[in-house]
């Protein structure tokens, strides 16, 4: 470590905290928001620190009384809308979950295989792979919507789950892969000298030493499906529908009602979050360390 | 236990040709070196003795069985890796007990194995350690551990322990020459240090360049190197080289430069006239008054047990090991006596030894 003089260090962390506090302010007056009244978030001067906060906005999009005294609900606000949000919350966790599970599990198997196999165009083929994502979305959106139509997978979990897991595999395959290559082929080797056949190395040895990438690719993939609009929009009508898409119901003939849009925001960052808290136990560098000298 | 055939073995990376027809017999039990500088192609030829490298050419015997097309994992062989590869999830435990339980052994029987290596390799306290949690001396016991419990027909070894600091190095060496000599197992075992190879093994390979130079007893090789690169390789310090011309005058025969005129053995009269290098094994000269050798003093190195003296030869550098009692300041004009029966010829233009006798090397 660098011996600094005291000042710099105390600009340094000035600009670390400023740095955070840019970010986190958005975030955090958008979360008042999702506490206000209807009237207090048109107050102007915006009221930043003091207002009296309210979850008039969680009970009215989740239909449900949370006992603060504002027991009576609408089932349904002037212009319209599907009120009724914990159902959306449900698709989009099954969709994120689900999707981020196939992407991570094929990815896995399919970096491995590139990472260590020898055959004829491997070098292409990552490029080839990242290819399929060059493409605008919009451009796919039409054509798998009359592919889905065909098929029966509009309006279904497979198939939001499927395109999902899709539009993912290319980025996860390519990450995964990195972390693959990070492991020296000796270990493999030692493995098949040690009398143990490929897919038992890959089981026992190597997958557990990219666990954290997998993590860190799960994570990616997740927050990719959770946010996802365009696809969950074309290709789903009344079945099923996830948040970002749901939450434009807000915007009515009438008015936006951004209290709700908060609200709903505020409740959908949730499940990501628990996700992500319950992965980031794994995303630790530094996984190979000690099997090789350094 | 078995024995390791290789019969004009070549490999290709592509169009580089790495190896080429090399041939060679590893006996049972044998602890062979195979040294040679960096790039020769040592790890090249341990991998295929392995699997893990195809073979462009030629075949490879392990117990007179061609194993050209066998699996690694059906080869019966352990390896240990210059890098170790250990397994980094698994304990120390597991790292050695892996093979075993691969094989599908009983755990009363793997368990009895893992805790005698871990006897003999003094691990015992670490079995239940990671191997980021070892040092590069624990690690390299563990790699050790991993093949010591198969009963592998041959044992590989690529630079083992050129990862350790010279003191435990040393102690390693002791350490697995003592487990070859209890174990008795046929060991390959690559260095590119002379010293690890002098003192370990029973057979010598020297490669240069894809190919082997000399086949030997590490005495062979110190005493009647085949070419002048095995003199310079073995031996420490290295040996001195004089480019000159044997001369013969009747029955005074001498090697000659403008500044060196060293008696021979007659039987290299035959040679008269033949330009050749002369070299002298730092270890063979004695300081004499009436020696041959002449140089000037550049700097005198201690070494402890003696001195080293560095000299100015004839415009080419010239060490001598003297005891430590010599005197000597930068400056000072040295004479050496050499045995002639100690002084190792070599054509200059082949590079190889020529011996007394007519044979040639
Ligand atoms: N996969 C490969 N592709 C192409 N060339 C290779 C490959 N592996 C090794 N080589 C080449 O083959 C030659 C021999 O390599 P090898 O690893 O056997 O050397 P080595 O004697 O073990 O050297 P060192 O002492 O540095 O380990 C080198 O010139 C190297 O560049
Ligand atoms: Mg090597």
């Amino acid at each position: 470590m660098m011996v600094r003089s005291k000042s710099s260090r105390v600009l340094r962390s000035v600009v670390a905290w400023g740095t955070v506090l840019l970010f986190a302010f958005p975030l955090y007056y958008w979360l008042t928001v999702a506490f206000k009244d209807g009237k207090e978030i048109f107050n102007y001067p915006p009221q930043v620190w003091s207002f009296s906060p309210t979850v008039r906005n969680f009970e009215e999009i989740f239909g449900i009384s949370l006992g603060f005294g504002f027991g009576e609900q609408r089932e349904v606000l002037p212009g319209g809308g599907n009120w009724r949000m914990a159902p959306r919350l449900w698709d989009s966790i099954v969709i994120a979950v689900l999707s981020t599970g196939i992407a991570v599990s094929i990815a896995t198997l399919a970096s491995y295989a590139l990472s260590r196999m020898e055959f004829a165009g491997r070098h292409h083929f990552v490029s080839w792979v990242l290819s399929t994502r060059m493409m605008p979305p919009v451009a796919v959106a039409i054509p798998v919507f009359f592919i889905y139509k065909e098929l029966s997978l509009l309006d279904t979990y497979t198939g939001v789950i499927l395109i999902h897991a899709l539009m993912n595999l290319p980025l996860a395959v390519l990450l995964m892969k990195s972390f693959f290559d990070d492991i020296p082929h000796e270990i493999d080797e030692s493995g098949m000298i040690d009398g143990a056949s490929r897919f038992l190395i890959f089981r026992r040895i190597i997958l557990p030493m990219v666990k954290g990438g997998a993590a860190a690719t799960a994570v990616l993939c997740f927050i990719f499906s959770w946010t996802e609009f365009l696809f969950v929009l074309t290709l789903t009508q009344t079945g099923l529908k996830t948040v970002p898409v749901v939450s434009s119901t807000f915007v009515t003939s009438t008015g936006t009602a951004w209290g709700n849009m908060a609200a709903l925001g505020a409740a959908a960052m949730l499940p990501a979050f628990l996700f992500i808290l319950l992965v980031q136990k794994h995303l630790v560098r530094g996984l190979t360390l000690g099997s090789v000298k350094q | 236990m078995a024995n390791v055939e290789y019969r004009s073995v070549g490999k290709n990376f592509g169009t580089v040709r790495v190896l080429n027809e090399l041939s060679l017999d590893i006996g049972e039990g044998e602890f062979v070196v195979l040294l040679g500088s960096s790039g020769c192609g040592k790890s090249t030829l341990l991998r295929m003795t392995a699997g893990l490298e195809t073979i462009s050419s030629g075949e490879i015997a392990i117990d007179g069985k061609v194993v050209n097309g066998v699996h690694p994992r059906d080869r019966n062989i352990a390896m240990v890796f210059q890098n170790y590869a250990l397994y980094p999830t698994m304990k120390v435990r597991e790292n050695i007990a892996f093979s075993l339980e691969v094989a599908g052994k009983s755990r009363d029987e793997v368990n009895a194995k893992v805790e005698e290596a871990a006897r003999v390799l003094s691990l015992t306290d670490y079995l239940d350690r990671k191997p980021s949690e070892l040092s590069g001396g624990q690690r390299q016991r563990v790699a050790m551990g991993r093949a010591m419990v198969r009963d592998a027909k041959v044992f590989l070894f690529d630079e083992p322990l050129s990862n350790l600091d010279a003191k435990l190095r040393a102690h390693m060496r002791v350490e697995i020459r003592q487990l070859h000599d209890r174990l008795k197992a046929t060991t390959i075992y690559v260095t590119h240090d002379q010293i690890e190879a002098m003192t370990m093994a029973d057979k010598i390979v020297l490669m240069q360049g894809g190919g082997i130079v000399q086949v030997g007893t590490p005495d062979d090789l110190y005493d009647r190197p085949a070419t002048r690169y095995v003199a310079e390789f073995i031996g420490s310090p290295q040996i001195n080289c004089q480019e000159g011309e044997i001369v013969s005058d009747g029955a005074d025969v001498h090697f000659k430069n403008s500044e060196v005129s060293l008696p021979l053995p007659a039987g290299y009269a035959a040679h008269g006239g033949t330009k050749v290098t002369c070299g002298i094994r730092p270890n063979d000269v004695q300081l004499s008054e009436e020696g041959a050798i002449v140089g000037r003093l550049k700097i005198a190195e201690k070494t402890g047990a003696d001195k080293q003296m560095h000299l100015d030869v004839n415009g080419s550098e010239f060490v001598a090991v003297t005891p430590r009692s010599t005197e000597g300041v930068p400056g000072d004009d040295m004479r050496f006596a050499v045995d002639p029966g100690k002084v190792h010829i070599f054509d200059q233009s082949s590079g190889h030894r020529i011996t007394t006798t007519l044979s040639g090397a």
